[in-house]
Parts: C-alpha cells; structure tokens; sequence
C-alpha cells in the first residue's frame, strides 16, 4: 500500500487507532457492566432472595449497547468479514475498485438501516412503547442505534470515495 | 372459483399449541370455505419476527394476519388489561365474549389497534400459583418463594404476596423450575403440561375466576383488509368476530381441561378460603387501581367497562 | 424472486468480496420487497435490527466469548496446549493431536467455535509449524478442532437450539458431552488418517517423563474449575444457562486476578476483542434473519419439508436425507442461520417419527459443526485466515476433508447408538 507512507496514509492510521481505543474503554465498561448485572442478579437472589429487578431488560439494554457502539470503529478498519476467495488475487486498479464498490454496498445498506431504525423508534415512541418492568423508553434506543448506524455508512462512504487503503486488524 | 388472494399468518408457537391447531388453522379452513377458495390462508414455517413484534408484523403489512399477547409491548395497550385482572375469568370463552364486546361497545373506538383490522381478542383460561412442593396455604408460606411472573399484572401480585418475582420467557420456565431457579410460576392448567412441567409441579392454589389472565390478539393488516372484495370481507366477517372469539374461549377451555386431567392426580391443588380470599383480594387492590389509572388516562370510564366486562361475562357463563 | 435466485445472487456478492453481513441483508431486502413489497420490507428490517440486537437469549454471546477471552488472557488456554503437548508430543503428528484434545479442552470453557478456533490458532499454530507441520495439517487440525466449541458444554448453538425446540438446555449441554469426547477422538483418528494419504516428514519430539507430563498438566486446573463452576451452577438449579455465561465470565475474571494476568492494558485488550467480535457476529445475524425471513416468505422451508417427506418413508431414511440437508446448506450458510433455518421445520417432523428432541439438538450441532469447515463458505476457515493471513484457503478447505469424513462416520455412529447422546442427560 502506497498510501501508508504519505501523511495522509499515516493519518488514517492514526485516526483508526483512536477510535479504536475509545471504543475499546466504552464497549469495555459496558461488557463488565453487562458480567455484573449477571451477577449481581444471581448472588442476589441465591443469598438474600433479592434478584436485580429488571436484570433480563438491562441485559437486553447493554447487549444492544456494545453491538450498535462498536460498529463505528469496526467500520473504519474494514472488519466486517468477507471471503477473499476470489478477490485476494486483484490487484492494483481492479482490487481498488473491489474495495470500493464492496463498501459502498456497506454504506448503502448501513444507510437504509439507520434510516428504518429511525423510523421504528418514531413508531415505538408514538405507542409510547417501555421494558416491561423497568419502564424504559424504547424509542430513544432505536434512534440512538440508528445514529450509530448512520455515522457508520458516512464513515464506510467517505471511505469508499477517498478510496482509503484498507483497514487491518491491528492491536488498540 | 379460482384463488384470488393468499393471507400470510406469521406463527411464534409450535404446530402443536392449542392456538394454532385449536384457533388459527380452523379459522384459515373457515375462510377458504366461507371465501369458496377465493381466499387462501398460509401459515408461515417461521415466524418472521419475535413474539413482541408480532403487533408491527401486522401493522406494517410484514404480514397479512398475526396473533400476539398484548402485554409483550408494555405502553402501547392499555384498555385490554381490564381483561387481565384477578377473579374475572370464570371460563376462557366467557370472559373472552365478554372482552370482545367490550371492545366492540367501549374500547375500538380509542383506536388502540392502529394499523389493523381486529380479527378477534381473547383471553386464556382463570390463571393460577403452582410450586414445585412449597406450601401454598396459609399464605405466609408463599413469603420469599420465587415465582415465575407472566407479566405485569402477576409481577405486581406476585411482590404484594410478598414473593420474589423472576422475569423469563416462557419456552425457558421448564429449565427454571426443574433446576430450582425457580420455586412456582403463574400459568392455566393448559401451560402446566404444555411445557411440560407436569412432573415438576406438585402444588397449586386457586381461587375463583383466576388470579390474574393473558389477553390476546388476532390482527389483519388494514391494507390487506381494504383490498378484498366486499364479498370476500363479508365472507371473513363471517367467521371472524364473536364467532372466532368464542371458539377461541372454547378452544382454550378445552385445552385447560385437557391440563387439568393431566395433573389432576399428580398436584394437590387448595382452593382460597373465605379468610386467604380476603387477604389475596386486599393485595390485588393495588392492582385494580394502577389498571384504573391507565384505563382512565385513556378517557376510558373504568368502573362502567368493568362492569360491561363482568355483566357480559356473567351473561356468557349462565349460558 | 424465487430462492434459487436469491442464493444465487447472495453468493456472487459474497464471492464478490461484499461483507457477508450486507451481502445478506443486502440481497434479504430486494426478495422480501419482491415479495412483500417496499414499505413492509423496509419496516421489517427496522424491526429486526431492533428486536434482534437487544435480545436477552443473545446476551449468551458475548459472556461465553468474554469467559474464553479472559481464559486466554490469563494463561490457561496456552497451558492447556501445553498440557496436551506433554502426553502426545511424542506421537506421529503429536502436536496436531495436542492441538485437538487443547482444542476440546477450551470449548469446556468457551461457547463458541469461532472463538475456540481464534484462540487455539494463536497458540498451536506456530508450533506446529516450528516443527515442520504442513499448512494443510496445522490449519486444518485448529479449524476442525475448533468447530467442538459449539458441542461441548457451554454453547451458544445449544442455548439457541433449546429456545427454538423448548427443551432443557441443561440436559442438552450434558448430552454434547460425550459426543464431543467422541469428536475429540475422531478428530486425532483424522490427523492420522491425513498423515497416512499425505505422508509428511515431521520431527518427533522426545517422550517426557510422567512427572514432567503430570507437572505439565497441572496448568489445566483453573479450565477445570471454571467448567465445573458453570456447569455445578445449572444443575445445582443456582443459575439458567443464559446466566451461566454471565456466571462464567465473572468467574473467568476472577481467575485471571487470582493469577495476576488482571492488567489494565491486556485486560483492555481483551475486552475490545470480545466487543468487536460480538458487533461483527451480531451484523451477520441481523443479516441472516432478514435474509431468513426472505427465505420463509419465499417458501423454501416448505419445499425442503415436502422434498424430504416424499423422498423417506421411515425414521432412518429421513435422517440420513437430513444429514444430505445440512451437508448441502452447512456449505453454503452460516451456523447460527442454519440452525434458526432449518430447526423450526424439522424438528417436528422428527418428533413425530419419535426421535427424541435432545438427541436430535445433538444430531443438529454436530450436523452444523461440519458447516464450520466445508468450502465455499467455512467461518472457522475464514478465521484461521485472519490468524495466519499467509495460509492460502485453498489449503485449508483441503486439509479439512478427511476430519469432514469423521465428521459423518460421527453423525453414522451417533443414529445407530443413540445411547452414546442420552445416557448422561437421562442419568441426572
Ligand atoms: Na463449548
Ligand atoms: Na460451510
């Protein structure tokens, strides 16, 4: 890769290094939060017949939580998993234009979810829609997803334009 | 005459439950009868969504007819819960003819059901409190047991009777009770052997017309329904409503005494006394009044669609 | 658009480079919009994005990574390796054997194949090639050794398969015990039967001791601990097994601290890790239950039920046109699609001819086991790809047929004792 010896090579570099760590302490805190719950419910009602109340819908809340907020960073490096069955031989232009055009269906597609998740969340909020016993609103959930999805598919087409070199995993 | 339209039922329970053998696939054989073949009904292999999305399912159009329970979108039905408080279901097919038409006279026109045709609601048979061998009289020995609940009305119940509610879908109360997760659980006689905790389940406690039910629907999509013929709607129209309903009641009533043959050796049951009646009657009051809350924010009158509700019930059940 | 198109069109996107993820909603969205029309379509994929990603049954995917993660993290699974390596070492292609029974001994404390595989990749790998191992044997001994993370207990496939079918999850973890033991010997049978077709010129490592090997195998007890700590905790009725993987996690972190692994770096870096393979897994679900339901809608399960009821007449000849099913799908779809695919019509089928369902959730997962390893579309291949990117995949797919073949002798031998899967289970 070329790229990778110009500034901007060494700033995409940088840029996904960062939001790979401050994904990495967000999704961190909330996986220990999500162990937690587990058991804080468990121990809880074995020793002091005292569950968590609402531990299944925090459970439910936090599984949701990293899937959606590690979608940025994942994106940025490229890590969605394809098979190179073919493509790992294109070379030069043609390999470019792979890169190229398989994010653009990424982003294509992370755009229409984002837009449809936004659109639940407008229908979840017009009934009004909660968890069962913690009362949580729901439709603020599905737009916050929606938003990630959405800073996604600009990431994963800014990408596609600028024709970024790709991304490998790489350590935080 | 040839086959103009094929209806899609989204289904989330096995082939075998008494919803679909006993509700949803007669139903689909009246329709293309009623309809002479115009109308086919095709129950999906897999439902298309979980059991919660089944209401949107309908709503968007995803799929032409579902069935779900209301309680698994909590904020979004508020006057069906009057169908599910304690002491009102003296059979399945009486309590359900009496929600149905005090849907028809009271509750439709709030426009709860937004998006769709309803087809039918129902409830499942009087619920009850099983335990896996924990006392279940006096009532004290209920203190600290932990129960499954099926929703927000057994929750409630379940925390004034001073028990540990636990929150599970229910294909998992099988491996909760049988491990001991679990000490009892809130189901219809139907349930018990359904999921197959006949073995598992030694006590019960019941008291009359139930301690708490489950209110059902069963939806069209409005577009689907807009696009039929006015002979195939009145065709539809024909087996659908009270109709539908009561074979829905009779259905689960069937299924409870199925459930009850079942365990009627293996489970000693204990019916309230006058004085447990009081207590448990005193706890449920707190239920009825944040039922009432909700109803009337609804500008629905409470005590008037109560009353509608049991006066029609009564009518059903002296039949 | 009828499904052969459909899958047509899904593998050339995939084969195109497309992220399997998109590929799968991708071409789900233009079948179900052919069939159910725009609005409907679009909505429904809201939906699922929504329902699917906070779904409480999943949660077991993310804990049972983050128990194997820290598990790493801490020094066991290498040790594990090591252990293996101190009893086998000294056998004809030893240290592929090590790596199958490392393998097996990981997937006690870890739910997932995808993440065995990672892991026993890292470790195993370069030792087997120090010692002059082939691509073709290394690679594809990880890969299929990988693939007994689904089967024995914990696993988020039986969790799944459970749910679907309502039976006890606790009885089928304890029924995929000894068919993993099997797995585990079919598996160093295959190493065997690969260095008899493809001779390799290997050098032997010398016989230890049994105080060096025993001193070797003392690493194993932390595995051990945690195994009968998740396992002790669902039959004793303390927890379910959806809060078993949360029970496992914290019990796999409290191990690393009592190690003193309990870094602030490396424990970071174990956690990016578990959160970036969980979003990365749940996108191709999210993708494969729309494409599922594109499937559903399409018909496609009820012509597989109707091809399979017209061609057998009684119980065997149905199961084995079920093993013919899953070896065609498991090459092309995914484990977790596979199973939400086929499951929900099959298994009443199988009920009915009076299989019994926990045998056949056993049945199932090792069935599914195989689409881990067969081309075109082999997870654990792909992940082996990312551990050793030099590794053409060519290799691999060839390496793994002769563990492919076990595989099926697996699944004979499991129709005909069927007491091999229920005995555990129905002695508790
Ligand atoms: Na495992
Ligand atoms: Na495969």
């Amino acid at each position: 890769m070329t790229h990778d010896k110009t500034g901007a090579g060494r700033r995409v570099r940088a840029l996904r290094q960062t939001f790979r760590r401050i994904t990495a302490v967000l999704t961190g805190v909330l996986l220990l939060a999500l162990t937690g719950v587990t058991l804080v419910d468990v121990l809880g009602r074995y020793f002091f017949s005292s569950p968590l109340p609402g531990a299944s819908e925090m459970t439910e809340l936090l599984v949701m939580a990293i899937v959606f907020a590690g979608l940025p960073a994942i994106c940025l490096d490229d890590g969605h998993i394809t098979v190179d069955l073919f493509t790992a031989q294109l070379e030069g232009r043609a390999a470019e234009i792979q890169t190229m055009a398989g994010r653009l269906v990424v982003a294509l597609m992370l755009a229409i979810v984002s837009w449809q998740l936004w659109e639940h969340g407008t229908r979840l909020g017009s009934y009004g829609e909660t968890t069962i016993y913690l009362r949580f609103s729901l439709s603020p959930v599905a737009k916050a997803a929606s938003a990630l999805c959405g800073a996604s598919a600009l990431i994963v087409f800014a990408m596609a334009v600028m024709c970024l070199p790709k991304g490998v995993s790489e350590d935080i | 005459a040839a086959q103009e339209t094929t209806l899609r039922v989204s289904n989330w329970l096995p082939p075998s439950h008494p919803i679909v053998k006993d509700i949803v696939q007669p139903w689909a054989e009246q329709v293309e009868e009623a309809t002479e073949g115009r109308v086919e009904v095709q129950i999906l292999d897999a439902p298309l969504g979980p059991p919660p999305a089944h209401f949107d399912l309908a709503a968007t159009g995803a799929a032409d007819v579902t069935f779900g329970v209301h309680g698994y979108t909590p904020g979004r039905f508020a006057l069906t819960d009057i169908a599910e408080l304690p002491f009102l279901t003296p059979s399945a097919e009486a309590l359900s003819v009496g929600l149905w038409r005090l849907h028809e006279n009271m509750l439709a026109e709030q426009n709860e059901h937004e998006g769709v045709k309803v087809l039918a609601l129902w409830g499942h048979g009087p619920g009850h409190l099983f335990t896996t061998g924990g006392d279940v009289t006096p009532l004290d020995a209920l203190e600290g047991a932990k129960v499954r609940v099926a929703g927000a009305v057994t929750n409630q119940l379940a925390e004034e009777m001073g028990m540990v509610p636990l929150q599970a879908p229910a294909p998992q109360t099988y491996e909760l009770l049988s491990g001991g997760v679990a000490d009892g659980i809130f189901f219809p006689y139907e349930s018990i052997p359904f999921f197959k905790l006949d073995s598992i389940i030694e006590k019960g406690l019941r008291v009359p017309g139930g301690l708490y039910n489950v209110s059902f629907f069963f939806v069209m999509n409005e577009g689907t329904w807009n696009e039929l013929s006015e002979e195939n709607k009145a065709a539809i129209d024909s087996v659908s409503g009270e109709p539908l309903v009561r074979m829905a009641g009779q259905a689960w009533d069937n299924a409870d005494a199925a459930g009850l043959e079942a365990i009627r050796d293996t489970v000693e049951f204990h019916d309230a006394t006058d004085a447990e009646m009081e207590e448990i009657r005193a706890e449920a009051q707190a239920i009825y009044d944040a039922v009432r809350e909700k109803v009337e924010a609804k500008g629905v009158d409470f005590d008037a669609a109560l009353q509608m509700l049991q006066d029609e019930t009564a009518k059903v059940a002296s039949e | 658009m009828d499904w052969p198109i459909g899958l047509a069109l899904l593998l050339g996107l995939i084969f195109a480079g497309v992220p399997i993820a998109f590929a799968l909603s991708g071409i789900g969205l233009i079948g179900v919009i052919s069939i159910i029309g725009l609005d409907p379509a679009l909505a429904m994929l809201g939906q699922i994005y929504f329902d699917s990603g906070r779904s409480y049954t999943l949660s077991v995917v993310p804990l049972f990574l983050l128990m194997g993660n820290f598990i790493v993290q801490s020094g066991i699974a290498s040790e594990l390796y090591d252990a293996a390596n101190a009893w086998l070492r000294h056998r004809k292609g030893g240290l592929a054997m090590a790596t199958i029974v490392a393998c097996g001994g990981f997937s006690s404390v870890c739910g997932s194949s995808l993440a065995t595989t990672a892991t026993m990749g890292r470790i195993s790998l370069p030792a087997m090639r120090r010692y002059g191992y082939s691509d073709r044997l290394a690679a594809a001994s990880v890969a299929a050794g990988g693939t007994l993370g689904i089967l024995i207990p914990p696993s988020v496939i039986l969790v799944i398969y459970g749910i679907l079918t309502q039976q006890d999850i606790g009885k089928l973890f304890l029924a995929g015990l000894v068919p993993g033991l099997i797995g585990v010997l079919f598996y160093i049978g295959a190493v065997r039967l690969s260095l008899a077709v493809h001779p390799e010129n290997l050098e032997t490592m010398e016989k230890l001791s049994l105080r060096d090997r025993l001193r070797a195998t003392k690493g194993v007890a932390g595995a051990l601990v945690l195994f009968v700590w998740v396992l002790g905790g669902i039959y004793l009725g303390v927890f379910t097994a959806t809060e078993a993987a949360g029970m496992g996690a914290g019990g796999a972190i409290l191990i690393t601290a009592l190690r003193r692994q309990l870094t602030w770096r490396n424990t970071l870096v174990t956690l990016f890790d578990t959160a970036k393979t969980t979003a990365v897994m749940f996108f191709i679900l999210f993708g494969a239950l729309y494409f599922l339901n594109y499937v559903n809608l399409s018909g496609l399960t009820s012509d597989l039920r109707d091809w399979i009821m017209a061609l057998g007449v009684g119980r065997i000849p149905v199961i084995l046109m079920i093993i013919v099913l899953f070896l065609v799908l498991g090459c092309l779809l995914e484990s977790l699609s596979m199973i939400l695919l086929t499951v929900p019509v099959l298994f009443p089928i199988v009920a009915d001819l009076g299989f019994d369902l926990i045998w056949f959730g056993v049945f199932v997962v090792v069935a599914t086991e195989l689409s881990y390893i067969t081309p075109p579309i082999g997870m654990n291949v792909f992940v082996m790809r990312i551990v050793a990117p030099d590794i053409p995949l060519q290799r691999v797919f060839a390496g793994v047929l002769p563990f492919v073949f076990v595989d099926i002798l697996r699944l004979l031998l499991l129709i005909a004792v069927p007491a091999l899967v229920l005995f555990v289970p129905n002695s508790m």
